[in-house]
């Protein structure tokens, strides 16, 4: 428990934190915000009117405090460009980031799961340099590129086969599942093949760490089992844990490849959103933005903490 | 069951660390094999089931009974290695704080061998897990415990019940008491001892300690630097000892003893 | 020098030691060359021959402005390194100060230290990347920066259990005693105890600043426009997809070739530095036998036995930190 509530505490901390952050980052900003809004031609009483619009003459205690307070109930303010609210195109748009993002880890889980299983049980020096080689140059393949070999193999009406659809998204978002899942696919894969080399390696280093010499792998061995049999049954049960934080890890370091892949293929996801916002320096909407991409990153890492924990007997012995 | 170890080499990447070890287990009889830490005894202990580390790669030949398990083309296929292990070879660790599975329960840790080896039902398999467990001494109530929640003596009792369960015709036991603190060790090996005799089963038992062996095997073979350097039963060993490393032993031995005798 | 020669010589005896020697002194070499000369002169565009498949006169064919591609290619290849190299000076100095404070006496200072890197490791690098680019726009310093920042704190998390070892050592308590100051203690018994693991870690930030840029320049926040990167040619070569597909192949291939490269030179340079793991080392440097490796030293490093698990060792930090933690 005193692990939980530890954890709960740092967690709230590192909220606070990254949002006093990037506050702090975007007031550094070289441009004057409502400069850049008001546009080139603009008179110095315009700028002077959106500056008082939204609310940036004031102190920037105050602007932070006003923010963060919106945060807490969920107001996550107005985009300067478009007027709309914030989180009303944070949640459409995540409406696609988020699928992409699961379907791209399961494929990435569907490859590299087995391939690193396979790459810690091999026991020839050649098998096994032959996995090492392939989980290295499988992490080194830039997503763009991946994606953009995808498209030539396999996108309608650029590739040789034209199987999936290459750019966009459905208009009428999830109303067709099938179709929605269709225009995804590609994208996914594109993600999924480089993420699945990280999971590789992961997991192949997570059983080469449980099977060390008179550990329990070579107990179930004595008892009878195969190595294959012992390394997936006691093994991977052993190695649980970590796969869990690999898995988390993975979720993050798969967001670069996600923005891409969604621009590549046209998909109006959140990358797509926050690289707009960034260019466009619409400081209301990067600010919650960034600061809610953070922020589940932040929750994601206390979900893996705390699974971890929970299923290493070994680590809540500790405790008591 | 006897077993037999002719000209067993293993290498460790291009490192040569066992060169060449003859040694023979007969039936019933319990061997010790001896030598200081880094001189190979463990490698000959994991290369006698393919328990090695995938850098180690072993040559020679080893047969258990009529099974030949390492012969001119390397190890027999896994699945017949696999049928050996735990039905008709019992291993006991050297670390059973290392070695139980720290998610499994102990019922679950010695029943093990019975799954896979026995068709049983579940009646009948906690049946004799049971019975083991009055013979190497352990409480019925520690059947739902995980090894975290055992003392050093109990978990190595678990490793003994688990090893003997299925009543094996060898057993191997890898520095069994190592971990474990004088008195223990003496309870260990004498409940050991006592467990395989009854059951006729052979033993080649593994240490750096000549206090022990004495206590456990009639016969041993002292190892130094990947090769034996001497033989013989372990009552002349301890009186006599011929060679250099043995005159080490016995003495390193001695000192242990008395000075444990002073505590 | 010695040594030197002896780490070199033992890298180049293994295929992928090689591998990793002759692509990163390639690039290298062409990053020099391509200061001086390009085959085709970066902003000589040529207006009838925009689009152009390869020919011999353009041997990877040109982009929309009829700029020769494979010229691009050479001089983003000049950017890119200045890129990976700033990247692994700046976050290993982040990560040492980082792995000084984690492990530091005062217990206040070396938890808060641990408390913020691990909170702050889940933050994706492009995200940090794009907090940059609001300020400072579209840079090669924003890729450097987002790229020291993640991998330096990636760095520190992997660094700190054998940094807590060393700085727990009977060494560093010695030398405490005698007065020595904590950067002392630092330069000169924490960071050779960690060397494998910066040597690693710091190859994968190189080969991860080539990826990062690729994928930043593409989205509009990495290296500005019309400064030549591998990242720029990728990008560019999105827009050639329907006129020759080929070309797409070349910067993506370099990419990839030249981040394995740097992935398996930290494998290779931390085998072949180790005096434990590379009898040649301790033959060439202390003149002792080279086939006996004393038991002691075996035993003082069970990583060795785990090849890999070095290089993967974010896994290292969720597995034992909390049982360090809690004694």
């Amino acid at each position: 428990m005193r692990f939980v509530v530890r954890r709960l505490l740092l967690f709230a901390a590192a909220l606070v934190g990254v949002s006093v952050l990037v506050f702090a980052a975007l007031r550094i900003l070289p441009g004057d915000v409502a400069v850049v809004m008001a546009g080139t031609n603009a008179s110095a009483s315009r700028v002077a009117e959106l500056r008082a619009e939204f609310g940036l003459d004031r102190p920037y205690v105050v602007q932070y405090l006003d923010w963060a307070g919106g945060l807490l109930h969920g107001d996550l303010g107005m985009s300067a460009l478009t007027g709309r609210a914030v989180a009303a195109q944070v949640g459409r748009r995540a409406a696609i980031t988020f699928p992409l993002i699961v379907m791209s880890l399961v494929i990435a889980l569907a490859i590299g799961l087995p391939l690193g299983c396979a790459a810690s049980i091999a026991r020839s020096p050649r098998l096994r340099g032959l996995f090492h080689v392939l989980a290295i140059a499988g992490g080194a393949v830039p997503a763009l590129w991946s994606g953009l070999l995808l498209l030539l193999l396999f996108g309608r009406g650029v590739g040789l086969i034209g199987l999936f659809p290459s750019q966009g998204f459905p208009a009428d978002g999830w109303g067709d599942p099938a179709r929605a899942i269709a225009s995804l696919i590609l994208p996914a894969l594109a993600t999924g093949f480089v993420a699945a080399a990280g999971i590789m390696r992961y997991t192949r280093a997570a059983l080469d760490d449980v099977a060390v010499d008179g550990g329990p792998v070579d107990m179930a061995m004595a008892c009878g089992m195969t190595r294959t049999q012992a390394m997936l049954h006691v093994g991977l049960r052993l190695a649980t844990p970590q796969l869990v934080s690999v898995i988390g890890l993975t979720f993050a370091s798969m967001i670069t490849g996600v923005m891409v892949i969604e621009n590549l293929f046209a998909l109006p996801g959140l990358g797509a959103l926050l690289v707009g916002d960034v260019g466009n320096r619409d400081l209301v909407a990067v600010q919650s933005e960034l600061f809610l991409l953070a922020a589940f990153f932040l929750v994601l890492g206390l979900i893996v903490d705390l699974t971890h924990r929970a299923l290493d007997p070994r680590l809540a012995a500790e405790e008591e | 069951m006897s077993v037999e170890i002719e000209g067993l080499r293993v290498a460790v990447g291009a490192t040569e660390i066992v060169h060449g070890v003859d040694l023979a287990v007969g039936d019933g009889e319990r061997v010790g094999l001896i030598g200081s830490s880094g001189s190979g005894k463990s490698m000959i202990a994991k290369s006698l089931l393919g328990l090695l580390p995938h850098e180690a790669t072993p040559s020679g030949r080893i047969a258990m009974g009529d099974a030949v398990v390492l012969g001119d083309d390397g190890y027999a296929d896994e699945r017949t290695l696999a049928d050996l292990r735990g039905r008709y070879v019992g291993t006991v660790f050297q670390n059973p704080a290392a070695a139980l599975n720290p998610v499994a329960t102990v019922a679950k840790q010695i029943e093990l061998p019975l799954r896979m080896h026995y068709d049983l039902g579940a009646g009948e398999r906690e049946e004799r897990v049971r019975a083991m467990l009055d013979k190497v001494g352990l409480p019925q109530d520690v059947l739902n415990k995980r090894p975290h929640e055992l003392s050093g003596g109990q978990r190595q009792r678990v490793g003994i019940a688990t090893a003997l369960i299925t009543s094996p015709r060898f057993i191997v036991a890898d520095e069994p008491t190592t971990a474990l603190d004088s008195i223990t060790q003496r309870q260990i090996v004498d409940l050991l001892v006592s467990l395989v005799d009854d059951a006729g089963a052979s033993m080649l038992f593994i240490t750096h300690d000549f206090a022990v062996l004495s206590r456990a095997t009639t016969r041993c073979y002292v190892l130094e630097a990947g090769r034996v350097v001497e033989t013989g039963t372990t009552a002349d060993l301890l009186t006599a000892p011929k060679a250099a490393p043995t005159r080490d032993l016995v003495s390193a031995a001695r000192t242990l003893t008395l000075e444990a005798h002073h505590d | 020098m010695q040594r030197l020669r002896v780490i070199l010589r033992t890298m180049w005896s293994r295929g992928t030691g090689r591998y990793a020697l002759v692509v990163l002194a390639l690039w290298l070499l062409v990053a020099l060359v391509s200061l001086f000369w390009t085959p085709r002169p970066l902003l000589a565009t040529d207006g009838y021959h925009v689009w152009a498949v390869p020919s011999a006169d353009h041997w990877l064919g040109t982009d929309g402005t009829g700029a020769d591609v494979l010229s691009w290619l050479m001089a983003g290849s000049h950017t890119n390194l200045v890129i990976a190299l700033l990247t692994v000076v700046c976050s290993g100095a982040l990560g040492l100060l980082l792995v000084g404070l984690m492990v530091a006496r005062s217990s206040a200072l070396a938890s808060v230290s641990v408390a913020v890197v691990d909170a702050l490791i889940s933050i994706p690098t492009v995200l940090i990347a794009l907090l940059l680019a609001v300020p400072f726009g579209a840079s090669a310093a924003v890729v450097v920066g987002a790229c020291s920042i993640a991998y330096g704190l990636n760095l520190a998390r992997v660094a700190r259990p054998a940094a807590l070892l060393a700085a727990r050592s009977q060494y560093v308590e010695s030398a405490r005693a005698d007065g020595a100051s904590g950067l002392y203690v630092l330069v000169r018994h924490i960071v050779p105890n960690i060397t494998p693991v910066l040597a690693v870690q710091l190859s994968m930030s190189a080969g991860t600043s080539v990826l990062a840029e690729a994928g930043l320049t593409y989205l509009g926040v990495g290296v500005g426009a019309g400064v030549p990167s591998w990242g720029h040619s990728l990008a560019t070569s999105v827009k050639l997809i329907n006129v020759f597909p080929l070309t797409v192949l070349w910067p993506g291939l370099i990419v990839t070739l030249v981040v394995v490269a740097l992935n398996l030179f930290g494998d290779a340079l931390r085998d072949a530095a180790d005096p434990v793991a590379n009898p040649a080392l301790r033959a060439g440097v202390r003149g002792e036998s080279a086939d006996a490796m004393p038991d002691t030293l075996q035993a003082a490093r069970p990583s060795l036995r785990s090849g890999i698990a070095s290089a993967d060792s974010p896994l290292v930090a969720h597995g034992t930190k909390e049982i360090v933690d809690e004694r």
